[in-house]
Formats: C-alpha cells, sequence, structure tokens
C-alpha cells in the first residue's frame, strides 16, 4: 500500500506534467492540471497515510 | 522491494516519451524588454553632452578644509571621494561612469546582505515558536534540532546543494552579473529544452564562483534553503530521533530544495513555462512561498505521515487530545521575529533596491506586513466565533499563514490583494489545522503542514489569481516580455503555470522527501522508542535538560 501510494501520488504529478502537451488551450490545461492535483492529493491522503494509518501507535 | 524499484523506473520510461538527454550550457540571460509603457507626447530635450574637460573641472573641498572636520556633512561625498584610474589625468568621464556602476551594485549588494541577515535571524523566531509549542519536557531537543539545522543545511548547502539550484541561473543584473553561474543541465520536455540543475558553483570555489557577486548569491539563497529545513523540525518534534533528523536535513538541503528551487528560481523548466509553452509569465514565486515554504511543508507532511502521531495524541476510538504548548509567551515572541525576519525575506528577494523596478521594494514591504495583520485577524476571529475564545497560538500562526501566503506574491498583487490574501489564509491554517488533526490523523504539534505547506500552496495559486500586471523589474519576468498578471487581470495561462508548480511541490516533492526519508527510516529509524518519548527526548537524545530545575511530570 505504501508503494501505491507512492506511485499514485507521482502519477498526479505526471498528469499534470502531460498537460503541457495534450492540449494548448488554458482551459483544457487547467482542467487536467487539477485532475493531477486531486490524484496526488488521494495518493497522499487517502493511500499512504491510510496505510501508516492501519498500524498507527495509537491502535495498538 | 526490486519488483517496486522497477516498476517505478518503469513508469518513469513509459510517461517521459519526450525527455531526451542532453547538455548544453545555460541560455544567455535575455536582455530587458524595454519599458512598456513609454509616453509618447513630448519631445525629448536635447541630451547634454559630457566630455572630460567638463569633468576635469570639477574641484571637491581642498585638504586643508577637510582637515578641519566636517561636522555638516557638506564636504565628504564629494568628487574628491571618486577614485582616479590614473592620478596624473585627473577625474574622468569613465571614472565617473564605472563609479556610478559601482555604486548602483554596491546598493544591491548591501540590501540582499542585509536582507539575508534578517532572514537568517528567522531561525530564531522559529525555534522559539517550535519550542514554545512542545513540551518542556522535550525544549532541549527542539530548541537544539532548530539551533543545529542551521549548521547541517549550509553545510549540505555549499557542498552540493547551491550548485544544483544557482549553478545555471544566468547573469543576475542586479548582482554585477554572476557570470559564472552558467552550466545548467538541460533535457528536451515535449519539443523544448528546459532546464533540470545546475552544475557550477560547489564549494563556492567551482568554475570560477569564487565571485563576490556569487557570495551574495550564495548567502541569501542559503538562508532562505534553512528556511525550508527548520519547517520539518516543528511537524516531527518530540519524537524524532536526533540522528535520523540529522542526515534527513543534510540530504533536504543538499537534493529536495535545491532541485525546486532551481525548477522555479534558477532558471529551470517551471520558470520557462512562460517562454516554452506560452503559460503568462511562468511559475513565479517571489519570495518563495512554493520554493521554500511549500517545500518544507511537503516534507513535514511526508514526515509526519511517516514516524506517526506522539504517544497520547490520539485515544484508541482515534478522537484527538490537544497536547498543551508549554511556553506561549515564547511562541509569541518567536512570531514577531519571524515577522521581522519576513522584511528581509520579501523585499530582499528583489536581490537589489537600486535599478530595473527595484523600487517596488516599498510595495513588497508593505504588502508583506498588510498580509501578516489580515491573517493574524482572520485566525483569532476564527478562533474566538467558533470556540468563544481569542486563542494565542492560532493567532500567531494566523499571523504566519498571512506572512507565509504573501510571500509569493507580494511583488506582485496591489495592498487590497495583500489583505484578501493574509485574511484566507488566516482562516485556512485554522481549517487546514483542525482538518490534519482531526481527520487526517497526522500529529503536527507546532501545525507547519498547515502553516507553510497549505499556506505556501495557497500563495502560489494566489499570484495566478491576483498579480495585477503592474509590477515592473526592468520590463520582463522568466524571460516574458511584460508584468505578471494574473487570471482576475486578465491572464488565465498565469494561473495554469502556477498550478502547475502546486502539482509539482504535491506530487514530487512530496514524494522525493517521503522516499528519501522512507530509506532513512529502513537504515536508522525515524523515531525514538517510546520509553524516551514518555520521559522526554531532552535526556534520552541529548544528554541534559532544557529547564533542569523544573520539576517535569512523568506521563
Amino acid at each position: 500500500m505504501v508503494f501505491l501510494g507512492i506511485i499514485v501520488t507521482v502519477v498526479g504529478w505526471l498528469i499534470a506534467v502531460f498537460s503541457l502537451t495534450l492540449t494548448t488551450s488554458n482551459s483544457g490545461r487547467l482542467g487536467i492540471v487539477m485532475a493531477g492535483i486531486v490524484v496526488s492529493l488521494t495518493g497522499i491522503l487517502g493511500v499512504l497515510n491510510q496505510a501508516y494509518m492501519k498500524n498507527a501507535i495509537w491502535k495498538r | 522491494m526490486r519488483k517496486v524499484l522497477l516498476a517505478f523506473v518503469f513508469v518513469w520510461s513509459v510517461a517521459l516519451p519526450g525527455v531526451v538527454l542532453a547538455q548544453a550550457p545555460a541560455p544567455a540571460a535575455e536582455p530587458a524588454a524595454a519599458s512598456p509603457q513609454a509616453p509618447a507626447a513630448a519631445p525629448a530635450p536635447a541630451p547634454v553632452m559630457l566630455t572630460d574637460a567638463d569633468i576635469k573641472n570639477i574641484s571637491g573641498p581642498s585638504a586643508d578644509d577637510r582637515a578641519k572636520g566636517d561636522p555638516a556633512g557638506t564636504m565628504t561625498g564629494t568628487a574628491t571621494d571618486i577614485p582616479r584610474s590614473d592620478a596624473a589625468k585627473g577625474l574622468t568621464l569613465a571614472d565617473l561612469v564605472n563609479q556610478v556602476g559601482q555604486n548602483q551594485v554596491a546598493i544591491n549588494f548591501v540590501w540582499t546582505l542585509v536582507t539575508g541577515f534578517l532572514v537568517m535571524f528567522m531561525q530564531a523566531g522559529f525555534a522559539a515558536v517550535e519550542t514554545g509549542l512542545t513540551r518542556a519536557k522535550n525544549a532541549n531537543h527542539t530548541m537544539m534540532m532548530n539551533f543545529m539545522v542551521y549548521g547541517v543545511g549550509m553545510l549540505a548547502y555549499w557542498l552540493i546543494g547551491f550548485a544544483i539550484q544557482e549553478g545555471g541561473v544566468g547573469a543576475v543584473a542586479n548582482l554585477g552579473g554572476t557570470a559564472p553561474l552558467s552550466a545548467e543541465q538541460t533535457i528536451t520536455l515535449f519539443g523544448k529544452t528546459v532546464g533540470i540543475f545546475g552544475k557550477n558553483g560547489y564549494f563556492l570555489m567551482h568554475n570560477g564562483t569564487y565571485d563576490v557577486g556569487v557570495m551574495v548569491m550564495f548567502l541569501f539563497q542559503m538562508v532562505f534553503m534553512d528556511t525550508a529545513l527548520t519547517i520539518v523540525t516543528g511537524t516531527a518534534a518530540e519524537r524524532w530521533k536526533y540522528a535520523a533528523f540529522m542526515i534527513s536535513s543534510f540530504l533536504m538541503g543538499a537534493f529536495t530544495y535545491p532541485l525546486f528551487a532551481n525548477w522555479a528560481w534558477g532558471g529551470g523548466w517551471l520558470a520557462t513555462l512562460g517562454s516554452n509553452f506560452g503559460l503568462g509569465h511562468g511559475y513565479c514565486d517571489f519570495a518563495g512561498s512554493g520554493v521554500v515554504h511549500a517545500v518544507g511543508g511537503m516534507t513535514a507532511l511526508a514526515l509526519g505521515i511517516l514516524i506517526g502521531p506522539r504517544i497520547g495524541k490520539y485515544n484508541r476510538d482515534g478522537t484527538a487530545n490537544a497536547i498543551p504548548a508549554h511556553d506561549i509567551v515564547l511562541v509569541l515572541l518567536g512570531c514577531f521575529i519571524l515577522a521581522f525576519g519576513w522584511f528581509g525575506f520579501n523585499p530582499g528577494s528583489t536581490l537589489g533596491a537600486s535599478g530595473n523596478g527595484n523600487l517596488r521594494i516599498s510595495s513588497v514591504a508593505v504588502n508583506t506586513m498588510l498580509a501578516g495583520m489580515a491573517g493574524s485577524f482572520g485566525a483569532m476571529l476564527y478562533m474566538w466565533i467558533r470556540y468563544g475564545k481569542p486563542d494565542a497560538s492560532m493567532s500567531g500562526n494566523g499571523l504566519l499563514a498571512g506572512l507565509v501566503a504573501i510571500t509569493a506574491p507580494s511583488g506582485f498583487v496591489n495592498p487590497v490583494a495583500a489583505v484578501i490574501i493574509g485574511l484566507i489564509a488566516g482562516v485556512i491554517v485554522c481549517l487546514s489545522v483542525e482538518f490534519f488533526d482531526r481527520i487526517i490523523r497526522v500529529d503536527d504539534p507546532v501545525g507547519a503542514i498547515s502553516v507553510h505547506g497549505v499556506n505556501g500552496l495557497w500563495g502560489v495559486i494566489s499570484v495566478g489569481l491576483f498579480a495585477d500586471g503592474k509590477s515592473n523589474y526592468g520590463g520582463s519576468w522568466n524571460g516574458v516580455s511584460g508584468s505578471v498578471t494574473g487570471l482576475f487581470y486578465g491572464d488565465a495561462g498565469q494561473l495554469v503555470a502556477q498550478l502547475i508548480g502546486v502539482a509539482t511541490l504535491v506530487g514530487f516533492v512530496f514524494t522525493m522527501s517521503f522516499v528519501i526519508n522512507l530509506v532513512i527510516d529502513w537504515f536508522v529509524g525515524q523515531r525514538v522508542s517510546a520509553k524516551a518519548e514518555l520521559e522526554g527526548l531532552d535526556i534520552p537524545e541529548m544528554g541534559s535538560l532544557g529547564y533542569p530545575e523544573f520539576v517535569l511530570k512523568a506521563e
């Protein structure tokens, strides 16, 4: 789960970078970059953090 | 593990087909464009021709007069004080012109150095805030992390980091050129040549970087880097193994921070999003909401997740307990020190006070103080309305949040926008602290993730919204003519460039920080033992108590 979280987070960044070549319109790029940010945040807060929460010190 | 690494490499190779490694010197800095709006009505007056003969007749006070002293100050600083290149010829036009050039660079040197000294003093503010917000049993440990992060960060930056960040920045006109910083590693991204890291300046001796302008640049950039590093110690306080802190800080000062700083400030790919891909003026971050604060905040978030919450922070059902600060007086004093240092942080980021539109330092300084004020009001009012009391520590964090948020836009926005940005930051910091504390359950003893990470990102975005197109630093920014202009003033492309910066901070910087600290965790261990944590880290980690005459309560 930790490594999945890392990969999802990086993929979100790559989506944002690829907005530079997928379209030339500002609104199109804006949408793609926003989607990339959401994917990265999902990787951090939804996957990576949850992986660590499973064994959190207060659950032991 | 190997499979995971292979997968990671595969993703890179598949995802970046347009990337071709190439080695090329950084392009020479573009000449500044002419001022975009020159009045055209009245005919220009005839030029006054000066010759060496005119200059020769200028005389200063005699040596006899000078020997009598100058209590009124009218005889000091005259033509007599201008050095002559040839005593036999006397004062020439060339002497005069050279002196004007040196005066401009000297003003900019002094400005940049003194503002750098102010930023260095912010370390004291961070130390006071973080130590005050944690418990007395960890005072020595927390203070010592804040103390030594200055040294370990500086060492890493001198050895490696500065070259990566600034090694290819090119000529910085305000500082007289910095010509030796001219080698940037470039790649081809989607058909455009973009920079990814600098290569000159290792040890400040490499490839001609033993240079007065480079020294000014190093001092100023070094204290910025150290600010980013010290943000992390707050989030990991009260449970971070000291040896892990040392290694983590060194690697951040050597690689993580300089890499993103190169991309944003060193001529890297984010800075050229405007000239290469038509996105406004590229990623614009005047003084570092993203480069400094969000990099620190994203690293703090990575470490906060990795290291886990303090013992006693959460109950078995996941509800959070408040762990009160041990010295709120120290916290607010630290906030004031930081606010003072911010007058170096933002106005100093012009890297000069003379020439190239640098008189805007007044506007930058006023924006900074207004946003800090608005941030403290925003947080105080939010806490007062929601909880019935004007919470002191959150008011302090509101001040810092406002300052963090205005750091990127301070050079590009007007005072009304500065107040709006600061006010929103003050509310954001309160909401964000609650979010991380109660929903995400990342324990952050000082609120660094919210103050620096979340509001750093807000500051970056706010440039893309509020930049009013009135600033003019030599006629161009990031190689694009004209002034930086945000969405509310007509340029949607600038907002896209800022959001790509945000995506890089969240997706790349966070990941790089997380992986570095994960590896440290494998080899050294990030967290102290439960016994040491309960006892307090002062004796187990540092060998002496911060407050030896206090009677500390055991848990």
